[in-house]
This record gives C-alpha cells, sequence and structure tokens, in this order.
C-alpha cells in the first residue's frame, strides 16, 4: 500500500508541495486526484465534489498534468503539442494555435518556437512546452510531477523561479511533487512531507517546516542547514545598518581613519561621487599615509556582494556578510547606493529574533477556503 | 551463358512482351496476388498488433509469432490446402496471407507498446479517451515500425507469389515453374530476373511512403525520449 490514511487539504490558489523520500506515495497521491490511480479506500474531493462521480477523460482535460520525463509528443509541433487538450475539447485549430503562442509567452519561450518539434528543443524549453501544454485550457488545478527533476540544477533553479513568478499571476492550485526538499521550500506555500510508510510527517508552511520541525525525522529530512534556510523567509528591511565607518573617495586618510577610531572598526568602507560602494580599506594600510592623501589614490579591496535592504532576505544579508573582506555586509538601496553596514553581531541578533517570531507568522497560511482535498 | 545472359535475352525477347501469359500480364497478376495478401493481412495485423500494443493483453503471443514465423512451410500450407480444397482461391491467399501477418504485427506490437511510457502517461493525463491515445499518439508514433512491418511483408509477398503457379495459377511464377518442368533456362532465368526487380520497386515505394507518411518530428530523431 503505497498511501494510508492520508487526509490532506489544499487551498485553492496555492501551491502545495508533496515531498518525501522515494516509494513513500507522494506520486500516487498526485495520480489519484486526476484518476490516473483510484483509491482503494476514501475519497478525492476537488471542489468538494468526489473525482469519481467525473468521466476521467473529463476530469483530466480540467486538470494540468506535468511530468518530470516531458511527455511531448514527438510527432507533433510545439504549438500542436501545447494545444493538446483545447483541441481535445473541440477548439478551431486556428484558435488553438492561437493560445499556444500566447502560452510560449507565458512560460518565457520565444513564440518563433511553435512550428518546431520536440527533439529541436533543450531540456529546459521541453519542461517550459511541458508546462505551457498543462496551462493551455486554463484549467484551475495543476498537477506537476518531479517536473523540473530531469533538467541540470542550473536551469532548474530558472524554472523553479519561473513557476513562483507564473503562480503570482496565475494563482493555481498547485500540487507538486518532488524529492527535493530545496525546491519545496522553494515553490510551496505549503508542503506536505511524508514518511516513508506513506503517513504524513508534517503539512505546513515552509518556514514553519524550517523552524518548527515536528520531530526528528522531519528536521533530519529539512536538512542541518535548516536553521540558514529559513533566513531565507526574513526581509533585511527592520535591520539597524551603521553609518560609521563609510567616507567618500574624494576624502582624506585623516578623516577616513578619524571615523575608523570613532567606529572602533578596522575596515572603512569607501564610496564613489554616487555614494555606491568603491572598495575596502584596512585602517593599517592608510597609517603610514601622509593625513591629506586623497582616498582615491588608494588601492582598495574588492567590495565584493551587498545586499539590497529593501527586497533581499536575511540570507542575502548573511552572504554578503560573509563573502566580504571586513567581515561586514553592505546594504544599499534600489539604486546600488550604501544605506549602511551591519556586522556579524548584529546580524546574529537579528536571525535569533527572527527565528522567535517564527512560531506566531507561519500560521496564517492555513487559514484559506477549501478547495481541494486529497 | 551467365544468369544475367539467360534472363536478360529472355525478357528482352519482343514474342515475351504480347498476347496472353506476357510479360506485362503475369507482371499484373503477380502484383495482384501480392497486393491482395498484404492488404488481407494488413487489415488483420495492423488492428490486432495495435490492441495488443496499447492494452498488452497478448504481447506473450505476438513473441512466440515471431519466434515461429521462419518456420511456416509456406509451400507445405499451399500443397496442404490444394489437397483440402482443390485450387481455390483461398488456396493461394491463405499461404500468402499466413507469411505476411507476422512481420506486420510484430512491429506494429512493437511501435505501439514501445511508445515511450511519459508520452503515454502524458496523453491519458491530457483527458484523451483510449480511442484518441491509440489514433492521435500510439499509432501515428508507431508510423516508423508499421511501415517497416509492411515492407518486409511486402517483399515478402512479392517473391513468394511465385507459389501460386504450383496451382496453375499465373504471376511470375509460371515462368519459373514451366521453364524447370520444360527444361528451358531462359523463363527461369527472366521470371527470376523480374522478381528481383519487382522486389527492389516495392523497395523504393516504401522509402517514398515513409516519406509522406512518417510525421516530420519523427524522422530526424527516430525514437523520442
Amino acid at each position: 500500500m503505497a498511501v494510508d490514511a492520508l487526509d490532506l487539504e489544499v487551498p485553492a490558489g496555492k501551491t502545495m508541495v508533496l515531498v518525501g523520500p522515494s516509494g513513500c506515495g507522494k506520486t500516487t497521491t498526485l495520480r489519484m486526484i486526476n484518476r490516473l490511480v483510484e483509491p482503494t479506500e476514501g475519497r478525492v474531493l476537488l471542489d468538494g465534489r468526489d473525482v469519481r462521480q467525473s468521466n476521467p477523460a473529463q476530469l483530466r482535460r480540467g486538470i494540468g498534468y506535468v511530468i518530470q520525463q516531458t511527455g511531448l509528443f514527438p510527432h507533433r509541433t510545439v504549438q500542436d503539442n501545447i494545444a493538446t487538450v483545447p483541441l481535445l475539447d473541440g477548439w478551431p485549430r486556428k484558435k488553438a494555435r492561437a493560445r499556444a503562442r500566447d502560452l510560449l509567452a507565458l512560460v518565457g519561450l520565444d513564440p518563433a518556437l511553435a512550428p518546431r518539434y520536440p527533439y529541436q528543443l533543450s531540456g529546459g524549453q521541453q519542461q517550459r512546452v511541458g508546462v505551457a501544454r498543462a496551462l493551455a485550457a486554463d484549467p484551475p488545478v495543476l498537477l506537476m510531477d518531479e517536473p523540473f527533476s530531469a533538467v541540470d540544477p542550473l536551469i532548474r533553479a530558472s524554472l523553479q523561479d519561473e513557476l513562483v513568478r507564473l503562480q503570482t499571476e496565475l494563482r493555481k492550485t498547485v500540487v507538486l511533487v518532488t524529492h527535493d526538499i530545496e525546491e519545496a521550500i522553494k515553490v510551496g506555500d505549503l508542503v506536505a512531507l511524508y514518511r516513508p510508510d506513506g503517513r504524513l510527517a508534517q503539512v505546513d508552511a515552509p518556514q514553519r517546516l524550517l523552524g518548527m520541525p515536528v520531530d526528528s525525522y522531519v528536521s533530519d529530512f529539512v536538512g542541518f542547514d535548516r536553521g540558514i534556510r529559513l533566513l531565507s523567509f526574513f526581509r533585511a528591511t527592520g535591520l539597524n545598518l551603521r553609518a560609521e565607518p563609510i567616507v567618500g573617495s574624494d576624502s582624506t586618510v585623516a578623516k577616513a581613519l578619524g571615523a575608523a577610531r570613532d567606529a572602533g572598526q578596522p575596515w572603512i568602507l569607501v564610496t564613489d561621487s554616487d555614494g555606491k560602494p568603491r572598495g575596502w580599506l584596512p585602517a593599517e594600510r592608510l597609517a603610514p599615509l601622509a593625513d591629506d592623501t586623497p582616498l582615491g589614490t588608494v588601492p582598495a579591496e574588492e567590495f565584493g556582494h551587498t545586499f539590497t535592504v529593501e527586497t533581499d532576505s536575511l540570507r542575502a544579508a548573511l552572504d554578503a556578510a560573509l563573502l566580504s573582506p571586513a567581515g561586514q555586509a553592505i546594504g544599499v538601496d534600489s539604486a546600488g547606493r550604501v544605506a549602511g553596514l551591519l556586522s556579524y553581531d548584529q546580524l546574529r541578533a537579528a536571525v535569533q529574533a527572527a527565528e522567535a517570531t517564527t512560531k506566531d507568522a507561519a500560521g496564517d497560511a492555513e487559514q484559506q477556503p477549501r478547495s481541494l482535498r486529497a | 551463358m551467365s544468369f544475367f545472359t539467360f534472363a536478360w535475352d529472355w525478357v528482352t525477347q519482343a514474342a515475351n512482351w504480347h498476347g496472353p501469359g506476357s510479360i506485362p500480364h503475369q507482371v499484373l497478376a503477380h502484383l495482384g496476388y501480392s497486393g491482395l495478401s498484404l492488404l488481407v493481412a494488413a487489415l488483420i495485423a495492423i488492428p490486432l498488433g495495435i490492441a495488443i500494443g496499447h492494452t498488452g493483453r497478448g504481447a506473450v503471443f505476438v513473441v512466440n509469432l515471431a519466434n515461429a514465423w521462419r518456420a511456416i512451410p509456406t509451400l507445405g500450407l499451399l500443397i496442404l490446402l490444394a489437397v483440402l480444397l482443390g485450387f481455390s482461391f483461398v488456396t493461394w491467399l491463405v499461404p500468402l496471407v499466413v507469411l505476411a501477418i507476422p512481420p506486420i504485427l510484430v512491429n506494429t506490437y512493437e511501435g505501439v507498446a514501445g511508445v515511450d511510457r511519459g508520452v503515454k502517461d502524458a496523453a491519458l493525463g491530457a483527458g484523451m479517451t483510449g480511442w484518441q491515445q491509440v489514433t492521435r499518439v500510439e499509432v501515428p508514433i508507431a508510423m516508423p515500425l508499421i511501415l517497416v512491418g509492411l515492407r518486409t511483408a511486402a517483399i515478402f509477398m512479392v517473391a513468394t507469389a511465385t507459389i501460386a503457379a504450383y496451382i496453375g495459377l499465373g504471376g511470375l511464377g509460371r515462368y519459373i515453374v514451366d521453364g524447370l518442368a520444360s527444361d528451358q533456362y531462359g523463363p527461369v532465368a527472366g521470371g527470376a530476373l523480374l522478381v528481383i526487380i519487382l522486389a527492389v520497386a516495392v523497395l523504393a515505394l516504401f522509402a517514398g511512403l515513409s516519406r509522406l507518411i512518417i510525421p516530420a518530428g519523427l524522422r530526424r530523431q527516430g525514437r523520442s525520449e
């Protein structure tokens, strides 16, 4: 028995990711929704209606279906692949093909690919066509079975980003199966984590799964680095940035050393005339120089990564601090101008504060209207 | 004199191109036997191969048939039927059809059953009915193999339709059988040469047919994944 005593509810317009080790029944769960697998007992309700009351073919035309191997029809052009369900529904060919070209653009492909054949596309392009095909008849529900597992990691990441972007636009009820917890956390509004025996271990918003695993199985599955990944869910906006020591490149060595002394910091950030970061200078390199030496003439260290205060997460801020020669993260505004500096100590305090709020913050994802009950 | 000199001299004799029993007449008869056998075999084997390939039921039968095919005694079957039924239409048609069915059936089955699992899953998941899966996805994808089966069978028909002459019918076998009976090497070699030419013509016909019938998306890549 692949799935046992499963009670799962997928809120309308949300992405529910089913994740777990192979053989845990996550794919079986997915395939029960469009009746590719029939449950031996229990019911699958779609919008409150038992799926077994519908004719299987009719039911499936109303549910988008994306699979790992793409399953594109090799004898059909890209546009006719995408138009599969509209054509089954009896659309005129012209209208179906026009819809197919719109969808190519929607999934980020050049509509000029429409008359090509699947074998002429890359793996990533084929997978996008698979998504476009599933969306063609505008179904309210989308089932995705390991949709990005067969493409290389770089393409996979861009396809995941694309799905998240599409979802903000389309708000489909998505059920996605994956074995990759990273993917689950990245694309899911809710994550259902399966145990190997086909029972559910935890169903929660990703940040709750990371922050409040119910037991050691869950914490092991989400990984030892879950603390760091949790930081992706917190904005950097609330951080208290330091304004010192930051000096313009038209300033002098004396001023820079003064700023470093006042802040008690061994590194000085030099900015250009627009206020954008130019580089880091260690105080000890400036000490032997004449007081009126312009900073612009002193070679500086690369400033590396910055984080954008308004839009980035705490994880980006931590990354910026880790990769900085000065051990300080440079926060910038949307124009790239320096907004302030952040040290490890400040980051640690922010991370602790963020983790403390996890328990309250994640709860709201559960209060959604029901639509799909599996 | 070599085979080709015998054959060529005989084929080019003007007398052999006119009247009843002439070359054009026998070629047409030969094509008639071959074509009709192929048609009957295709009407049986293609639907059966599709059904077995689609459902997976009866696959063992197809595999065994493929193995047994080489052992079919066509001439023996012809003589048996001739003894049982006399010299009728069925007498020559049945052995030829029995010979033509296996390659068509096996290739059709392989083509349909061999459609990628992901493609089948996608067709089902898109909401195609069983009939739509077969007609819109499985048969088009299996078409290259179905044509291979038909081509193999067609060449066998052209080569084997000579047996019709054993029961007093026409076709190119007439020249071979009569030539052997009267120790005339010319018609034997000429008839054989004409059979070879017809077989090559059938190959060419199927090469053309492939271009027309096999979907463009399948032509360059063979099987897709």
